[in-house]
């Protein structure tokens, strides 16, 4: 066999094999890289770092644990940013009957690390409220949108020590009439929710999203269009917004930290965890994404050597 | 009328014998109109689902374009014919919304019930894979009970305060820890996993340069993908930022791999998406029109 074949026929188990090393090796490697956040990072870091403490903030977290290389970061960075700032929130999930119970998991996972820094933990209902899930998406989202007590109505948590009991007699919901008293809506997805919490959510309250990557282009319209404040896409923006809360924006002389379009300093968290999934998979997309350029390169050098080969063969003939 | 029905028929407290009985009565009365629909003539049938879709659009298409009063006290009473429909259905449509979630819910039923028939008759057949179905009906088995033990658990304050200690779970709580966070979520993670093995074989076997078309798309792609990569886009900007010297009107400043990148999202990737994202709005809308209207070739039957 030829080069040329050779470069076009690697067999599948060494492509694989190669595959589960680049990436699970990077994995037990600290491995620092440089990162220039997206321009939809920064403002999603912005607008969350300037909430209003003293209002709500509802939280769709619509993803599993298919897609928790990206979104698990991505939900645990709101949430010590919600928790560290004191910002009570909403939960609630239209996505897939598994998300409540994920979520809850980061939220534990999260208070944990509170409770190891000496940090009073989050208490369910009085700090933050689970509406639970809505099997219809576009339906739970057009009655949120159009009549959240309505809609919401009914619905019971279960507060620390007493018995389940009414939403809207949490302290998290005593002054919400309607979507317009949460000062933002954050959707965590991995779903089409984002696009449905857009048609039926915006003009009504502010939104941010934080979704994958294979979503990251068509939030960006939404983005563009300023129907969001700012966007979180894939394991980039969950290095992004790792890295923003440790070194803040505007904060540092670093160029790569600093938004012109808002000058003003946003502080993080600095010396706090701020480390999470984003930062440590980061590498390990570095290196699959390497691969995947390698293996295109040689696909492609294997086919062009075999066109002159045959081009040869035919000039010999001749 | 058609709002407050709801809230008075359902108003009795959680858990007590009156509701139970109402939903039973509900649950029977559902199963009944189903049973007579199902007898209902085939020539009545197609105006029965196109009478119950039309009108099932019909709130929504109202909602939307019908004039709503700008704002509206609790005790104000419509002034007009028009008033009184926008007032009607602002109140009626969380009726509407509950109603959609609640068949919502009957759908994840539905689900069950046909798994159920499927697997247990290919059990009952002696299937040559009834040995899959035996496994899919005692894990869907196994975590229902499990998972509603837990639920039952927690239900009680004090033992729901308990188990957030991992030393005190007892046997339904560990039985629910183990099938859904140790087993399904991490089979759900692997499963997810195994698109970069696909995506990678893919990737080298088609993504070849064979025409112009494919040059600019590997070309493009290339550019992207190098453009996340922050240890590539730091160096090759960093050079490029060298050149420009801080001006961002510089012509180098147009060779930053997060220039170009920004270039390729801003000026092609989203107008393409917008014009796929109306095409594919107008395709819904025409459709969603055909349905309603019964139009549709074969609705209804």
């Amino acid at each position: 066999m030829s080069i040329a074949n050779k470069l076009q026929t690697l067999p599948k188990t060494a492509i694989y094999g190669i595959l589960i090393l680049c990436t699970s090796l990077p994995l037990f490697f600290q491995i620092p890289l440089p990162n220039n956040p997206d321009q939809a990072s920064k403002d999603f870091f912005r607008e969350m770092m300037t909430l209003d403490a003293s209002k709500p903030v509802l939280l769709s977290s619509d993803w599993t644990n298919s897609t928790r290389g990206e979104s698990k970061g991505q939900m645990k960075s709101v949430l010590r940013m919600f928790m560290r700032r004191g910002q009570k929130f909403v939960l609630y999930s239209t996505a897939d009957p598994q998300a409540p119970q994920v979520a809850l998991d980061v939220i534990a996972e999260v208070n944990r690390e509170r409770i190891k820094k000496n940090q009073e933990p989050y208490k369910r209902f009085e700090d933050y409220v689970v509406l639970g899930f809505f099997p219809n998406a576009e339906a739970a989202i057009n009655g949120l949108a159009n009549d959240f007590k309505a809609t919401v109505k009914g619905r019971k948590d279960f507060p620390v020590g007493k018995e389940a009991t009414d939403v809207f007699q949490s302290p998290v919901l005593k002054d919400v009439d309607s979507i317009k008293d949460f000062q933002m809506v954050v959707v965590v997805t991995a779903s089409k929710t984002s696009n449905f919490t857009v048609e039926r959510v915006y003009g009504k309250t502010k939104l941010a999203f934080a979704v994958t990557g294979v979503m990251g282009p068509e939030t960006k319209v939404y983005y563009q269009s300023k129907q969001l404040v700012g966007f979180v896409n894939g394991l980039k923006g969950a290095f992004d917004i790792e890295q923003l809360m440790e070194k803040g924006l505007n904060v540092d002389s670093s160029a790569s930290f600093r938004d012109d379009t808002h000058p003003a300093p946003v502080e993080g968290f600095k010396g706090d965890d701020n480390v999470g999934q984003g930062t440590r998979y980061f590498p390990t997309l570095h290196f699959a994404m390497a691969l995947m350029i390698i293996m295109v390169i040689l696909g492609n050098v294997g086919m062009v050597l075999a066109k002159k080969d045959s081009s040869k063969k035919e000039l010999g003939g001749r | 009328m058609f709002n407050l029905l709801p809230i008075a028929f359902w108003s009795d407290p959680a858990g007590s014998s009156a509701l139970t009985g109402k939903i039973v009565f509900g649950l029977l009365l559902g199963v009944g109109l189903l049973f007579a629909l199902t007898k209902v003539p085939t020539q009545m049938r197609r105006s029965i689902v196109f009478g119950g879709t039309f009108l099932s659009g019909l709130f929504y298409v109202l909602f939307y374009l019908w004039p709503q009063p700008i704002t509206r006290g609790p005790n104000d009473v419509p002034r007009d014919a028009v008033e009184g429909v926008a007032f009607w259905l602002k109140d009626s449509f969380s009726v509407v919304v509950n109603f959609t979630q609640i068949i919502s819910g009957f759908m994840l039923g539905l689900g069950v019930y046909s798994l159920l028939r499927i697997h247990l008759t290919r059990i009952a057949k002696g299937h040559k894979d009834a040995f899959f179905s035996f496994v899919l009906l005692g894990s869907m088995v196994a975590m229902a009970f499990f998972a509603y033990g837990d639920y039952i658990l927690r239900l009680d304050p004090v033992k729901a305060q308990e188990l957030e200690n991992p030393d005190k779970w007892g046997p339904l709580t560990r039985g629910r820890d183990l099938l859904f966070d140790g087993l399904l979520q991490q089979m759900d993670a692997a499963m997810f996993s195994i698109i970069a093995f696909f995506i990678l074989s893919a990737a080298y076997r088609a993504f070849r340069v064979r025409s112009v078309e494919a040059t600019i798309l590997l070309a493009t792609a290339l550019l992207v993908i190098l453009s996340l990569m922050g240890l590539v886009a730091d160096r090759v900007d960093g050079f490029f930022g060298g050149l420009v010297a801080n001006d961002p009107n510089d012509f180098f400043e147009n060779f930053k791999l997060t220039t170009l990148r920004n270039f390729i999202g801003d000026n092609l990737q989203t107008p393409s998406i917008n014009g796929i994202t109306l095409g594919t709005g107008i395709g819904a809308l025409a459709m969603g029109l055909r349905i309603w209207l019964g139009l549709e070739k074969g609705s209804g039957n």
